[in-house]
């Protein structure tokens, strides 16, 4: 009886030594005691150990300045489009924002990749996304909701690139431009589908941004050589990625059925002269009407106008 | 138009209610569920380069290579406070080349020479070569190989030298690059700490 007690006791002991052991070996300290470390007492000569600098993250009021800037910057696109007409004043917008949401913010964060953190967030319990993220999402919705894709043509990074690089545009023909229209759906789709596949999402659209290594300056070559394709393409075909890729852009289509405002072509003073419908890059005037879902914002039709052009100089 | 008014008008305007109540809605659940801002960091206990026990292998460079900006988001910080200030830095040095003639490795072992080295405090009389050193590492020529963050732990150093995210460069991704190629995932994200 006593001699089983003590093997109990003696295997408790072990097992409690065993377990006490490796609990010690699990919460062996990273950090040595900084006494071991000789301090400036010890170094003497009046020597001052140097501040160590600590990394903070981007702080905050700089990223309601992006969300601030990018509010600003949709108002001003939506009045040089809607009430000054001014393409000229549109491509300095676009300068601009390809300057600050590309080169300075080197595409981070952007609407178009927020689709899949916003996506995440609704439905994984365990994610969640700042802010600042919800914002950049919403804003160009509800902004499309009244007045169109006003973020399209001189705000987002993406799109205002394509619109410098367009020189020559060449019409793509109607029914391709629909047919090929249908592919951001279905990469929206696949973005969900990846993003939200149980084991890991996958974040497509930001993997496969074409542009996104420009701004940043470095990047797989293969996506090197995409950017520069879709740049390429872009001298001639306008805006390649936001009529046929983007997914963010089939978002705003959408909403666009809503507005109330939105590019017109100049209501009861036009003439019929068809030259907007040629100066559009995008097949965005059918029938002499601005189609609302396609137009991106870019002012082109206004600049082309003979008689918009004798209004601004009267006024 | 006034008669038109009434029937489209009616249903276009519900349609657009509908659409921004469901986005409000949508953006509040949202902004509830928020809990401030997460950041990449590096954990020093699992990174392979600062944690211990890992020795005499080699050092892991996939922050540098890995990275998506051009000059990794990741550098290596000397806490000074923690340094041992050595003569003979395994960090500086690379302690396995020759000996010059002042008794010192011939080689360093930063690929970047980002580490300086200089004699501080009260010089001994009797050797003047037994001081204590500080090591700086330059913040821009640093890209996070790690080599140093290797050598600077037990047996050789005291561990002083960490792997740590720039928040000026990191772009916070989605998926962080380094973090999906990381062995011992030690970057982690992390709640936002306000210093």
């Amino acid at each position: 009886m006593s001699a089983n007690t003590a093997r109990t006791s003696a295997c408790a002991t072990w097992l409690f030594l065993l377990v006490t052991a490796a609990g010690l070996a699990q919460s062996i300290p990273y950090q040595r005691p900084v006494d071991t470390a000789p301090q400036e007492k010890s170094i003497g000569g009046g020597y001052r150990t140097p501040a160590v600098q600590k990394p903070l993250p981007r702080s905050s009021w700089l990223q309601l300045l992006d969300v601030g800037v990018l509010a600003a910057a949709m108002g001003i696109s939506s009045w040089l489009v809607l009430k000054r007409r001014s393409r000229k004043a549109l491509v300095a917008l676009a300068i601009g924002s390809v300057a600050y949401f590309g080169f300075y913010r080197e595409g981070c964060v952007c609407p178009i990749g927020s689709i899949q953190n916003v996506a995440l967030a609704l439905t994984d319990p365990r994610y969640s996304i700042p802010m600042v993220v919800t914002a950049t999402f919403f804003l160009p919705l509800v902004m499309a909701v009244f007045v169109g894709r006003a973020f399209c043509g001189g705000v987002c990074a993406l799109g205002a690139i394509q619109e410098l690089v367009l020189l020559k545009p060449v019409k793509v023909p109607p029914r391709l431009d629909r047919a090929l229209g249908l592919l951001k759906y279905a990469y929206l789709g696949l973005a969900l589908f990846f993003v939200l596949k149980p084991a890991g999402g996958d974040f497509l659209i930001c993997r496969f941004d074409p542009f996104v290594d420009f701004f940043r300056r470095t990047g797989p070559p293969h996506m090197l050589l995409i950017g520069g394709a879709f740049l390429l393409a872009g001298m001639f075909i306008g805006r390649p990625y936001c009529r046929y890729l983007c997914p963010y852009g089939g978002l705003l289509a959408w909403c666009t059925r809503l507005a109330r405002r939105g590019v017109t072509i100049t209501p009861n003073k036009e003439l019929d002269c068809g030259l907007c419908v040629d100066a559009c890059p995008y097949g965005a005037i059918e029938k002499m009407r601005a189609v609302r879902r396609n137009c991106l914002y870019c002012a082109r039709c206004y600049a082309a106008c003979p008689r918009d052009r004798k209004l601004v100089q009267l006024s | 138009m006034s008669g038109d008014f009434s029937r489209r008008d009616l249903l276009h305007k519900a349609a657009r209610g509908t659409v921004l109540a469901t986005m409000a809605g949508g953006a509040g659940f949202l902004v509830k569920k928020a809990n401030g801002q997460v950041v990449w960091q590096v954990d020093a206990a699992r990174c392979l380069n600062s944690r211990l026990g890992e020795v005499g292998v080699a050092a892991c460079n996939l922050c540098t290579t890995e990275c998506v900006v051009s000059l990794s988001a990741v550098r290596a910080v000397n806490e000074h406070s923690r340094c041992g200030r050595c003569n003979i830095c395994p960090a500086y040095f690379n302690i396995t080349s020759a000996v010059d003639q002042r008794g010192l490795p011939s080689e360093k072992l930063c690929p970047r020479d980002a580490i300086t080295r200089k004699p501080i405090g009260k010089a001994d009389p009797e050797d003047p070569a037994n001081n204590f050193y500080e090591y700086v590492i330059d913040e821009e020529k640093c890209d996070g190989c790690g080599k140093c963050v290797m050598q600077c732990k037990e047996p050789l150093g005291l561990g002083s030298i960490a792997l740590k995210i720039r928040y000026n460069r990191c772009v916070d991704c989605n998926r962080c690059a380094i973090s999906k190629a990381c062995p011992k995932d030690a970057l982690v994200r992390v709640k936002r700490m306000f210093a």
